[in-house]
């Protein structure tokens, strides 16, 4: 289905969705992007990107999975544990960059399989997804194309948008999006033929205008396999801090940890939470002997590296990187993917 | 004029004879104009050195990570690593040696002063230019910043630009050093915890709601704490595995140990870590700012070390990072310590 909606009737749509949560990119007192719920204030989508993608409302950096408490009466102790599942509530997440639907779709590959995740899956499922494809990069590091994504790629989204100027075209592209054109139908216009070539003509410009480009991603994944012992992991690693910006604010990261987190130990109560992980931190693969099979920085570099080029590929033929450039533009010491992934590249060869 | 030229040459000379192991400094970023830490291991890359107000950086704590990997070698290379450091760099230098966690033979210092400016802060400088696109930055001779942008060159009073922490420096040239370069010039600093005014003119209630939103907002990334010099604790209270567990570490000694900080990054939890930092800091830290600048989403932890260093200051006259041949505050005590409550 595709639709015409003019920016002026954007909060009429957004008024209409009343059974829905509804999130928009918001500016903080920091000028930082953030999604937020609404307040109806003020609705646009004159936004570049947010600093935490949306993958903090699909697989949130602390997932409450079940409450147990035990309770004595006399000598007879009782465990009671009660599983917890997201709360039952349909969500719209509207201004959703490409490049980080894209990311939601590679989650979707790996919190499926051979097990679905049941919290990850609820609010996956309940949650629409609207996009708003980039007429202009949103960082000075954006590099989708060189991952296979591009500045309107569609997957993982329910619904494109495309700025046209004064109106947006609207590409439907599953049911959770046709749902949510119909609760607002009244607003939206049917295209004319000129709109739809208005709307390529935008996606093709947009597409010259990433600057950054990592060449062929493709053979480094074949690359990185020779280069897991090489000296440049330690070498780029060097300047490591060993923080989690880079996998904490990464679209498709997914490291998880589960604990149990005590209110009171005695009598026992609390909560089995999962929260986020990452790879970068020395904890990570820490054993309960004592071992760390990856006890260096160097180690941990190559891993954050090797997951999205070679792992991933290997196991669902798609790179686990969408060219956001998050990493690159918030480390504190300037690590740059592409051009550690420029010299695997030059190593290997 | 700090120069950058004759650290370079004496980069060369300690590299070619062996002096040092090697030279961590400022290079080139991927973007083509904002200082990176690079370590350099060979004469022969030496002139990748760069020195200009992105040299944000506290190089000081790669000498942690020097010292951890140094520890593991078999057959230590007992040489010094050189370290390019600005003033506030060389403080951390400072009380790194007198808490002993180096040795002043581990390092050889090449110090470069700010002489009146200081770094830059990246978010007053996209503001300042708008849609312009930086290229490089410099200092001039009228305490401008000349900043050759996509849009020709623009010039800003530093004052404009400075990083909040330079605009309270009490000494813009490194206080340790084996060779320096430039001026020792002080810029005078006017009211030196200025920044603290506006925080202590609040109410408990405003201060609390005001740390609450900004605590909120924590992911829990760790960026403050590993980017800190002075954080170099082997084991953290955050981290999930605290204690020193061996092979010989018992089920029972693991299970018996305290969590003293949830995993959840919720606001109780998150207070509790920035707290444990703060106070692990008081009369350590040398405001570098490192830990505000690497925050992702911009909470002002700068507030918290100030104000400690303020505390310091107003109860013990003593200033962090001056005098290596100091005790350390928290681990000094005087006999005629007016404080009678210890005894």
């Amino acid at each position: 289905m595709e639709k015409i909606l003019s920016k002026k009737a954007l909060p009429q749509w957004v008024k209409t969705l009343t059974s829905y949560k509804v999130y928009f990119p918001k500016k903080d007192k920091d000028e930082r992007w953030n999604y937020a719920e609404i307040d109806h204030e003020d609705i646009n989508l004159a936004f570049l990107n947010t600093t935490l993608p949306p993958k903090k409302l699909l697989f949130p950096q602390k997932e409450l999975f079940l409450e147990f408490a035990k309770t004595a009466d006399g000598d007879q102790e009782t465990l009671e544990v009660k599983e917890i599942l997201p709360d039952e509530q349909p969500v719209v997440i509207f201004g959703v960059r490409p490049c980080d639907a894209r990311a939601a779709w590679l989650l979707d590959k790996v919190f499926a399989g051979e097990f679905t995740d049941p919290y990850y899956w609820k609010r996956r499922n309940q949650t629409t997804l609207v996009g708003l494809a980039c007429d202009t990069p949103p960082w000075e590091n954006c590099f989708c194309l060189s991952v296979e994504g591009s500045p309107c790629s569609e997957e993982g989204l329910d619904i494109l948008l495309t700025d046209l100027g004064d109106k947006y075209f609207v590409k439907s592209l599953t049911e959770k999006g046709a749902t949510l054109i119909r609760a607002g139908k009244k607003v939206f216009q049917n295209p004319k033929p000129e709109d739809q070539k208005r709307a390529q003509a935008v996606q093709a410009e947009s597409v010259k205008k990433i600057k950054r480009q990592l060449k062929d991603a493709r053979a480094i994944s074949s690359t990185l396999k020779r280069m897991f012992d090489s000296p440049l992991w330690d070498e780029e690693s060097m300047s490591c801090i060993r923080c989690g910006i880079c996998t904490y604010l990464c679209p498709s990261c997914h490291c998880f940890d589960i604990n149990d987190e005590l209110e009171s130990a005695s009598p026992l109560k609390g909560n089995r939470v999962r929260t986020w992980d990452t790879c970068q931190f020395p904890d990570f693969t820490m054993h309960s002997s004592g071992h760390n099979p990856r006890p260096e920085k160097a180690s941990r570099l190559r891993q954050r590296l090797c997951h999205k080029f070679q792992y991933f590929v290997e196991t669902y033929d798609k790179f686990q990187c969408v060219g956001c450039g998050r990493c690159i533009s918030l480390c504190p010491v300037g690590i740059d993917i592409i051009k550690v992934l420029e010299k695997v590249n030059q190593h290997g060869t | 004029m700090a120069k950058i030229e004759d650290l370079k040459e004496e980069a060369k000379k300690l590299l070619r004879e062996g002096k040092v192991k090697y030279i961590i400094g400022y290079g080139v970023g991927g973007n083509g104009w904002t200082a990176v830490p690079v370590f350099i291991k060979k004469p022969e890359d030496v002139d990748g050195l760069i020195w200009d107000p992105t040299c944000v950086h506290n190089l000081a704590r790669f000498l942690v990570d020097e010292k951890r990997r140094k520890a593991k070698e078999k057959q230590p290379d007992a040489r010094p690593v050189g370290i390019i450091v600005k003033g506030c760099d060389s403080r951390a230098i400072v009380v790194l040696l007198q808490e002993k966690f180096i040795d002043r033979k581990d390092v050889y210092i090449l110090g470069v002063s700010c002489e009146k400016a200081g770094v830059v802060d990246d978010k007053k400088l996209a503001k300042k230019l708008k849609e312009k696109k930086p290229k490089k930055i410099e200092l001039g001779d009228n305490g401008q910043f000349i900043i050759d942008t996509d849009g020709g060159k623009v010039e800003v009073p530093v004052e404009e630009l400075l990083a909040e922490r330079c605009l309270e420096c009490k000494a813009n040239f490194p206080v340790i050093y084996d060779v320096l370069s430039g001026d020792k010039t002080k810029r005078a600093v006017d009211k030196p915890f200025g920044s603290l005014e506006k925080i202590e003119a609040l109410s408990s209630e405003e201060r609390w709601n005001f740390w609450r939103a900004e605590l909120e907002k924590c992911i829990r990334c760790y960026a403050c704490r590993s980017v800190c010099p002075m954080c170099y604790c082997d084991e953290c209270v955050v981290d999930s595995i605290n204690m020193a567990v061996a092979a010989d570490t018992s089920a029972e000694e693991k299970a018996q140990k305290i969590k003293w900080i949830q995993r959840s990054s919720e606001s109780s939890e998150n207070f509790v870590y920035h707290l444990v930092r703060a106070i692990h800091l008081g009369g350590r830290c040398i405001d570098c700012g490192e830990c505000e600048r690497a925050c992702p989403l911009d909470i002002p932890l700068r507030f918290l070390n100030k104000k400690l260093e303020k505390e310091a200051k107003d109860l013990f006259g003593y200033e962090a990072g001056f005098d290596s041949s100091l005790p350390a505050l928290i681990s000094c005590f005087k006999d005629d310590d007016p404080e009678d409550f210890i005894r």
